[in-house]
């Protein structure tokens, strides 16, 4: 018992550090649980968002009619596998639910929409007579009769379509949770930095303790297994509280990730965490701290001893540029994540050693230089902080280069996509040309209007698309085709990858041009020359720009309307309109009678792209808010330690004051020495954080995805960034304040 | 006056233990010209480091007063008195203690190099001082790359080098063996006869306090030899 006291009587005179390491627990925990729990909900939300906007087939009425309960009838009855799929859109928070009919579903077997628990809560399917009850009440609604595979034989008169109930999340979900898997890992590592610092340092400044225990006889492993078992207690009690506020930070973070989802893939965050606490999530932290709290016992003092050294410098330095190579030749995503983990090992490890070296450097001035002795002496001071310090340091460096990059990406990722979504909603209106019509009827129409602005009409259908001399099927592979008719000023200002002059005319005269993904999967440039299959007939053709096409994963050609052979057959047919000097509603108008239907689906594009402008600030809200909280914990862990660190420096300071410097130079001098070393990490994070945006824009999403995004500097974040590490550092130095006190804490120097 | 660098006038001190009110030091008064030397003596708790903190200014005296190179201080700090007390400090007044207290992240010369910078002096003349006091080859080492012994030589050069008018000295030699002690000894008394500068050195060792021109027994005060 006595030895217990004494092993613990460290902290009854400094309960600060036990504070700090508890703290430090805590609120890894809760930024790890948040940042678990919300992947968990991500992946769950999306898989059942995925089930509800999934593409699927419906049959239409050949004349272009609304389909009713009429047809439905008649298509049971001729033998035909249909189910009503009745989709009301009420306003937030319900959104969007689905009325389906199970006994209908019944000849869909496993494909039936919903599953097959028979459990319809409204999330988001529930049961038919519920929904038509929600269409009495006046929301918005729509019947579709699903058909349960697009080859479905049927009467005349009728014939199918595939429909989503939004765009597909594809790959741009995949993105997303990649995003935020990534983002995990980074959060795990650099939380296990942050406590393995505030551990070691607690454990270095009782040293003198343990060995005194040991020269009273207490063997250094009695000495091990008691740190052991404080570890343990201390992680089981703290990580209990960080479970807890991880879930209420979930919670809060989940509102504007519903938010997001809604706004992105026009579904409502249909699964919550069905986990009332993440046990899962707080075995990993408990595992983790007590992992990099031990690890030294684990690993040989041979390497231990290394890892400071000159060899152990020339290792760190051979595992950066083996990262480096790794990433930029990679062929794979497996490389790519294994060469950063590599880069950032090695930056980690060569980090304050280099930082130190540097001050080292930069304090051997002669003073004819101008470096005066005192400031040599705040030099060789920081040289010593980065050292110690080394742990902070590089989370917080780590925390740094990871907010760079998510901003740099995330705002990119924006900027580009308000250009994207400047280029395919080009018109103020979108017409959806109705199943069964000749789109070409409007086309006379339209072109005789006068007044209207600028219109062209989509077609859209498959294609294969190969090499030139590809011959058989076996060397094209399928794309979507988009025909443009005719090729006019609505698509002149589109932004292109790569191009040869003059391309729209191009175009015009029989060229194509490919979306990104194809390009990269086809290793398709400008100037090559393409045999595409549509319908029956090969055209050949000249590749005559590439442009950019984000989050869809398919490939994309474009090309004129007018080389469309006679036999093919879109798929889809929409108009792009600009009314000009006319109202759109003469327009539609003109276009249902011209077409001889009773409505037409117009779309207001401008509010299409005031919303979609909004889409990634809100899809990335929690990334960036992850981002943020893990630079506030690093800056919180490197306050702390300096803070402690400081501490033990506060002997020299007062030292100063005994020597004659006044307490303002004095305190001069501790706020230069900690905006200094809160900088000095700010500029250190700046290389690794712009190599990581340039990682994920132009390594892991063309790997990924298909498609880069342009790489772009925000030196507005590094200011951002620099005056977090100046607060940091002023902090710092406002808190030691205190301890330095007036010229009497002088007097507490050792004599 | 002008011949006394440091006087002491009827200086009191009182701390507060357990909430009793404890007297450390009572109407004590002394006068030191430059060039003589003054012994402290007396048990732990006498008041020797004290009366040394309120000699340069760490402490305010609760009565009484201290003059420093002419300059007059009393029990509360004027206006502005904590700064005057930090440029005596800086520049005329050199401390030693115990302990040889030099920053460790800097080599011997450097220790001396800055405690000459801030009394004003330019660079050189570090080396000499270091030489003299037996430690020039040790001047690029660090604190902790030297013994006890050495490093306290090295404190004894900052303080020659900012060429004080008085120095106070704690228990300069109370850490070291001693035949070390000695030496560190010899070289202080030597050195501070060479420069003229008053000397206060509080001590348990009878023998090093006998060789100081004047005796204070803070345990015993009607036993002084005082100035």
């Amino acid at each position: 018992m006595m030895l217990i006291r004494a092993f613990f009587s460290h902290y009854h005179r400094h309960p600060f550090q036990l504070a700090a390491l508890a703290m430090m627990i805590v609120l890894a925990t809760m930024l790890w649980t948040g940042v678990a729990v919300l992947t968990d909900q991500a992946r769950s939300s999306l898989f059942q968002s995925e089930e509800a906007v999934e593409a699927r087939v419906h049959v239409v009425r050949s004349d272009g009619q609304p389909v009713n309960v009429d047809d439905f009838a008649d298509l049971r009855m001729a033998g035909v596998c249909v189910a009503p799929w009745l989709e009301i859109q009420r306003p937030p928070p319900e959104g969007r639910v689905i009325g389906i009919d199970p006994l209908a579903m019944g000849c869909f077997g496993e494909s039936a929409p919903g599953g097959n628990s028979g459990e319809l809560d409204g999330a988001p399917f529930l049961d038919i007579s519920n929904a038509a009850a929600l269409a009495h009440d006046g929301y918005d609604s729509r019947l579709y009769l699903l058909a349960n595979n697009e080859h479905v034989t049927l009467p005349e008169g009728y014939t199918v379509r595939e429909f989503s109930l939004g765009p597909p999340t594809g790959e741009l979900a995949d993105s997303f949770l990649l995003n935020l898997d990534a983002l995990s890992l980074l959060v795990l590592l650099i939380t296990g930095l942050l406590v393995r610092s505030v551990h070691r340092l607690g454990v270095a400044q009782r040293q003198d303790s343990f060995d005194l225990l040991f020269r009273f006889g207490v063997p250094g492993r009695r000495v091990r297994q008691l740190l052991a078992l404080e570890l343990v207690v201390l992680t089981g009690i703290c990580v209990l509280p960080g479970l807890w506020l991880g879930a209420q930070l979930a919670a809060v973070l989940g509102g504007g990730f519903g938010q997001a989802l809604d706004s992105l893939f026009d579904v409502t965050l249909y699964a919550g965490s069905t986990e009332a606490l993440p046990w899962r999530a707080a075995g990993i932290m408990v595992l983790l701290v007590l992992a990099v709290c031990l690890v030294d016992w684990l690993v040989p003092r041979l390497w231990q001893s290394a890892v400071g050294s000159g060899r152990g410098r020339l290792i760190a330095a051979l595992i950066l540029v083996m990262g480096l190579v790794s990433v930029a030749l990679a062929r794979e995503l497996a490389t790519v994540f294994a060469g950063t983990a590599l880069v950032f090992a090695g930056i980690g490890w060569l980090t304050p050693g280099l930082l130190a070296l540097l001050a080292e450097k930069l304090a051997a001035g002669k003073e004819q230089d101008g470096i005066s002795p005192l400031t040599r002496w705040r030099r060789r001071e920081l040289a010593v902080m980065f050292r110690h310090l080394a742990l902070p340091v590089v989370a917080l460096q780590f925390a740094m280069a990871t907010v760079l990059a998510v901003q740099a990406l995330v705002t990119t990722f924006e900027n580009t996509f308000d250009e994207w979504l400047a280029q395919r909603l080009e018109a103020e209106f979108y017409v959806e040309v109705p199943s069964g019509v000749d789109a070409g009827l409007a086309g006379g129409l339209l072109e005789n209007l006068e007044g209207l602005g600028a219109w062209h009409r989509v077609s859209r259908g498959e294609a294969r698309i190969g090499p030139e001399g590809a011959g058989s099927e076996d060397g094209r592979v399928s794309a979507d085709l988009f025909a443009l008719t005719p090729i006019g000023e609505l698509v002149f200002d589109w932004t292109l990858l790569a191009s040869l002059d003059r391309p729209w005319q191009k175009v015009e005269q029989g060229g194509v041009m490919v979306n990104e993904q194809l390009a990269r999967r086809q290793q398709l440039e400008p100037g090559d020359v393409v045999e595409i299959r549509v319908a029956e007939t090969v055209l050949r053709a000249s590749v005559v720009a590439v442009y950019a096409d984000y989050g869809r994963p398919a490939g994309e050609i474009l090309m004129s309307g007018a080389v469309l052979p006679e036999n093919f057959s879109a798929g889809f047919e929409s108009l792009s309109v600009n009314p000009g000097n006319l109202a759109m509603a003469d327009i539609r108008e003109q276009l249902a009678e011209v077409w001889n239907v009773t409505d037409v689906t117009v779309r207001d594009n401008a509010s299409i792209r005031a919303l979609a402008s909004r889409v990634f600030g809100q899809t990335f809200l929690l990334t960036r808010a992850i981002s943020l909280l893990t630079l506030v914990l690093a800056a919180v862990a490197l306050l702390i330690m300096s803070w402690v660190f400081f501490t033990t420096r506060v002997w020299y300071f007062r030292l100063l004051g005994i020597w004659g410097l006044p307490t303002r130079v004095i305190r001069n001098q501790l706020r230069r020495l900690s905006v200094t070393l809160t900088l000095s990490v700010t500029v250190a994070a700046l290389p690794l954080g712009i190599w990581l945006t340039w990682v994920l824009v132009s390594r892991i999403n063309p790997l990924a995805f298909g498609w880069s995004l342009p790489m772009a500097l925000y030196p507005g974040f590094w200011l951002e960034l620099a005056v977090v590490a100046v607060s940091t550092g002023l902090l710092v130095a406002h808190l030691m304040r205190r301890q330095l006190g007036h010229r009497e804490s002088a007097r507490k120097v050792e004599t | 006056m002008p011949d006394h660098v440091l006087v002491a006038e009827g200086l009191s001190k009182r701390f507060s233990s357990g909430g009793q009110p404890v007297t450390v030091l009572t109407d004590l008064s002394f006068r030191l010209s430059a060039g003589e030397s003054l012994a402290l003596v007396g048990r732990s708790g006498s008041g020797k480091s004290t009366l040394l903190n309120l000699l340069c200014g760490l402490q305010n005296p609760d009565e009484g007063t201290v003059s420093v190179a002419g300059e007059l201080f009393g029990k509360s700090g004027k206006p502005g008195s904590d700064e005057r007390w930090a440029e005596l400090r800086r520049r005329s007044i050199g401390v030693v203690f115990q302990q040889a207290n030099l920053m460790p992240a800097l080599s011997l010369v450097d220790n001396v190099r800055l405690r000459g910078h801030l009394a004003g002096h330019g660079a050189g003349g570090e080396r000499e001082w270091l030489e003299r006091l037996g430690v020039g080859p040790e001047a690029h080492r660090y604190p902790d790359q030297v013994s006890g012994g050495q490093a306290q030589r090295a404190a004894l050069a900052m303080v020659f080098a900012m060429a004080p008018s008085v120095i106070l000295a704690d228990e300069p030699t109370g850490s070291l063996d001693r035949h070390t002690a000695d030496e560190v000894a010899d070289c202080l008394f030597a050195i501070q006869r060479d420069t003229g500068c008053a000397l206060v050195l509080a001590t348990h060792d009878r023998e090093l306090a006998s060789r100081c021109d004047h005796l204070l027994d803070l345990s015993a005060p009607h036993l002084n030899r005082t100035p």
